[in-house]
């Protein structure tokens, strides 16, 4: 359960209030507060604390946190799309999750109406600069996102990220449906990290109500949670291999990821382990069967995977095309308060399970390279399959005798936050309880919201060629981004 | 380079035979529910329809419980309920149909304004495929379980399946997701661009129905903006599903039937 110190400010001194804090801005959202106002509320953690600053709203606008902290940039556009409610002085206030009345339309910055987005400060011109518009149907089979790569042909001038094409109203519906419900919508924000979405819900949830999930549910969750990173971090090193033209390896990693997926399919009944995760605790029980067989599979994968790690490291047509690509800075990873392997790869040392420490993880060493390259970010989440193999022994030795679940009582608080590191970083589930057993208001924020705000900071010096290489580096997930 | 030659060459064949050969899934998959409508009373019916998040189980106009396969979502709160009362789930790989109506048990599916069957599919595909996908706002496990197509499980060029990265050289638009409102243009815009002739698959429960999402972000199954020839449902669809699914596609293999649990009292 996450403890939130509380902290007040007028919202015209809300920039310097959290500037003082000197903090990671974790989440920064509008909300409905009482009597039909509005407030805006940030989530900061500062050394061991986590703060929640409220800023009650008179008008439709306040000063724009973003000049003092860039990490509030894509929140307060999205604060100004979702709530019309104008940060002022914000240095790129364009629509950023509605797609206007043009919904979907694709148009070059040279046509006269050109959407918003295409209006960016940083757009160059000059002889021999286009922009090639990436998206959102995009070559190979990927999610919908748009990428304006502006460029005179080798060099990437400015990478222009678009989102939002795959915005389905999540919070909203979580929201609707029956609290028992609502859990299976958090599971398909990003149904490649169902388990850390479904386990963000349900701290918060459990939070709400104060409940205390049972020993063996939290071992069992752990293992769910591994696994699921373990799957998302070779699905990582797949593209990177395929990026690479490297088809062989590209082959023996899909294999592994596959025999992981056919692991999970076997003992959850879902190849991307939905329907386990509940508040309360976990749906389905791990019996001596499924422990015995997660045990010996993951044995023989651990073989496997070191072998053909071993040569993929030795492979320099892999190195060369990794190393120095895609640099993200310390500082840049700090102001713009990246999360998971992507602020890891860069030097920054955090990560959920130790920092707000759930379902039972122990303290353990952060993986964590300095280097801020693609090649960085992936030897962060080599290193983590390590530590994930490790915490699934663990958890499997750690199986305490009782029930899997608890009945999840009736709401005790009015407010939670619920956290979660998912193999993309820190997700966060903001849940108020409104009608006896109903959620009022939920805002969630994926990793990938905050890691896509840094895309076209990557760039930096960097060529055409190196896009894919970059990308998939970064891990993101569209959908967890969207909504 | 030589490394990679002799690992590529160790190591036995793990290459499906599918379709030649079965590939059934572990036995506690859940891939879809199974309903006898008759074998479930009307108090039974309505606490079933109750747990069910996408809508996939509703009563009836005559009070039968009706079961539509393509918004099951496979969570199986509802065969938890019942304990084997008339539900159950469906370990099932091959899930796809032409039509709406066909993935519907306890009802024609015609009252729910589910679009029959657009037209046969043998002929122009039978020996290969090339495939663009289009991603309409899927949760991103899909587009994984199709890349999985090409590992070495899988292997879809065995069967004369290929993606295409331009949908100008391709015979299938294999949609995932369902449809958000900034997507309905692009989607629409790839189809013009796609020559004729033409199938449309989609793949998954939020393709085929919407799924969980509703509207006003999200227009509810891609059959709302294009006419569908194929519907994988599944959350997300396995590869085999996927399979099947494709291969139906080129009129290469029989339809899934609908998700009707034989009970004894029926045999």
């Amino acid at each position: 359960m996450i403890i939130l110190e509380e902290r007040r400010c007028d919202p015209s001194g809300l920039a310097a209030e959290l500037e003082r804090l000197d903090g990671r801005l974790m989440m920064l959202f509008a909300r409905p507060s009482s009597q039909g106002t509005r407030e805006l509320c940030a989530i900061v953690r500062t050394g061991d604390a986590v703060l929640r600053v409220r800023a009650p709203l008179g008008g439709n606008s306040y000063p724009a946190v973003t000049p003092r902290l860039p990490a509030a940039h894509w929140f307060e556009r999205e604060i100004q799309d979702l709530w019309r409610i104008v940060p002022q002085g914000h240095p790129r206030l364009e629509p950023l999750v509605l797609h206007g009345p043009e919904e979907g339309e694709v148009r070059l910055p040279e046509e006269e109406d050109a959407t918003p987005e295409h209006r960016g400060a940083e757009r160059l011109s000059g002889p021999g600069v286009f922009v090639i518009p990436y998206g959102p149907v995009r070559s190979g089979v990927f999610e919908a996102a748009q990428f304006l790569v502006q460029t005179g042909g080798e060099d990437v001038a400015y990478c222009a990220q678009r989102l939002f094409f795959k915005r389905r109203g999540a919070e909203r519906r979580i929201c609707e449906v029956p609290r028992e419900l609502a859990v299976l919508v958090a599971e398909r924000v990003s149904g490649t990290s169902s388990v850390a979405h479904a386990l963000a819900f349900s701290h918060a949830m459990e939070s709400l109500a104060q409940t205390e999930v049972p020993p063996r549910a939290r071992a069992i969750r752990r293992v769910l949670a591994e696994l699921e990173r373990l799957y998302n971090h070779l699905e990582a090193t797949v593209r990177e291999c395929e990026d690479a033209s490297l088809s062989v390896a590209q082959a023996q990693f899909a294999a592994l990821k596959e025999r992981l997926h056919r692991l999970a399919g076997a003992v959850v009944g879902n190849r991307y382990l939905r329907g386990a995760v509940v508040p309360g605790g976990t749906r389905i029980d791990l019996d001596a069967t499924a422990t015995e067989l997660i045990g010996s599979t993951l044995r023989e994968w651990e073989r496997d995977w070191r072998r053909v790690l071993g040569v993929l490291l030795r492979t320099d047509s892999f190195l060369d095309r990794l190393v120095s690509t895609g640099p993200l800075s310390e500082q840049d990873a700090r102001d713009f308060a990246c999360v998971g392997p992507v602020a890891r790869g860069s030097g920054v040392e955090l990560d959920t399970r130790r920092d707000l420490p759930y379902d039972g993880y122990e303290a353990f060493d952060v993986a964590r390279q300095s280097d801020g390259d693609a090649m960085a970010r992936m030897e962060v989440r080599f290193q983590e399959v390590d530590s994930s193999l490790t915490a699934i022994r663990e958890a499997l030795g750690a199986f305490a005798p009782g029930p899997a679940r608890a009945e999840l009582g009736p709401f005790a608080h009015d407010t939670a936050l619920g956290a979660a590191e998912s193999a993309r970083g820190e997700t966060l589930y903001w849940l108020e309880a409104g009608e006896p057993d109903a959620l009022r208001f939920c805002k969630l924020r994926a990793a990938s919201f905050v890691n896509f705000g840094i895309f076209n900071r990557v760039f930096d010096s960097q060529v055409l060629t190196d896009f894919a290489f970059i990308e998939h580096s970064l891990g993101l997930s569209a959908a967890g981004c969207d909504a | 380079m030589i490394r990679w030659f002799l690992r590529g060459v160790r190591g036995a064949r793990v290459t499906t035979r599918y379709p030649r050969a079965e590939e059934p899934p572990p036995p506690g998959f859940r891939a879809r529910a199974l309903l006898d409508p008759h074998a479930v009373g009307e108090q039974d019916a309505e606490r079933y329809a109750a747990v069910c998040l996408p809508g996939a189980l509703r009563l009836n106009e005559v009070g039968l419980l009706r079961l539509d396969a393509g918004r099951c979502i496979g969570c199986g709160l509802c065969a938890e309920a019942a304990r084997g009362g008339g539900l159950t789930m469906d370990p099932g790989y091959e899930l796809a149909a032409t039509s709406r109506q066909r993935l519907v048990v306890g009802g024609s599916g015609r009252e729910a304004g589910l679009s029959p069957s657009q037209r046969s599919l043998t002929g122009p595909f039978r020996r290969s495929l090339h495939i663009r996908h289009v991603d309409t706002g899927s949760d991103g496990a899909a587009e994984q379980e199709i890349a999985a197509l090409l590992n070495p499980y899988y292997d879809m060029q065995r069967l004369g399946l290929f993606f295409t990265a331009s949908p100008r050289h391709a015979d299938v638009l294999l949609v995932t997701g369902p449809v958000t409102r900034p997507m309905e243009e692009p989607l629409r815009r790839t189809y013009e661009a796609t020559p004729e002739p033409r199938v449309v698959v989609a793949a998954g429960t939020d393709a085929c129905s919407g799924s969980v999402w509703t509207a006003p972000e999200v227009l509810g199954g891609v059959d709302r903006v294009l006419p569908v020839d194929v519907y994988i449902p599944g959350d997300p669809p396995t590869p085999i599903a996927l399979l099947h699914g494709l291969l139906l596609a080129g009129g290469r293999v029989r339809e899934a039937s609908p998700p009707r649990l034989e009970s004894e009292a029926a045999a």
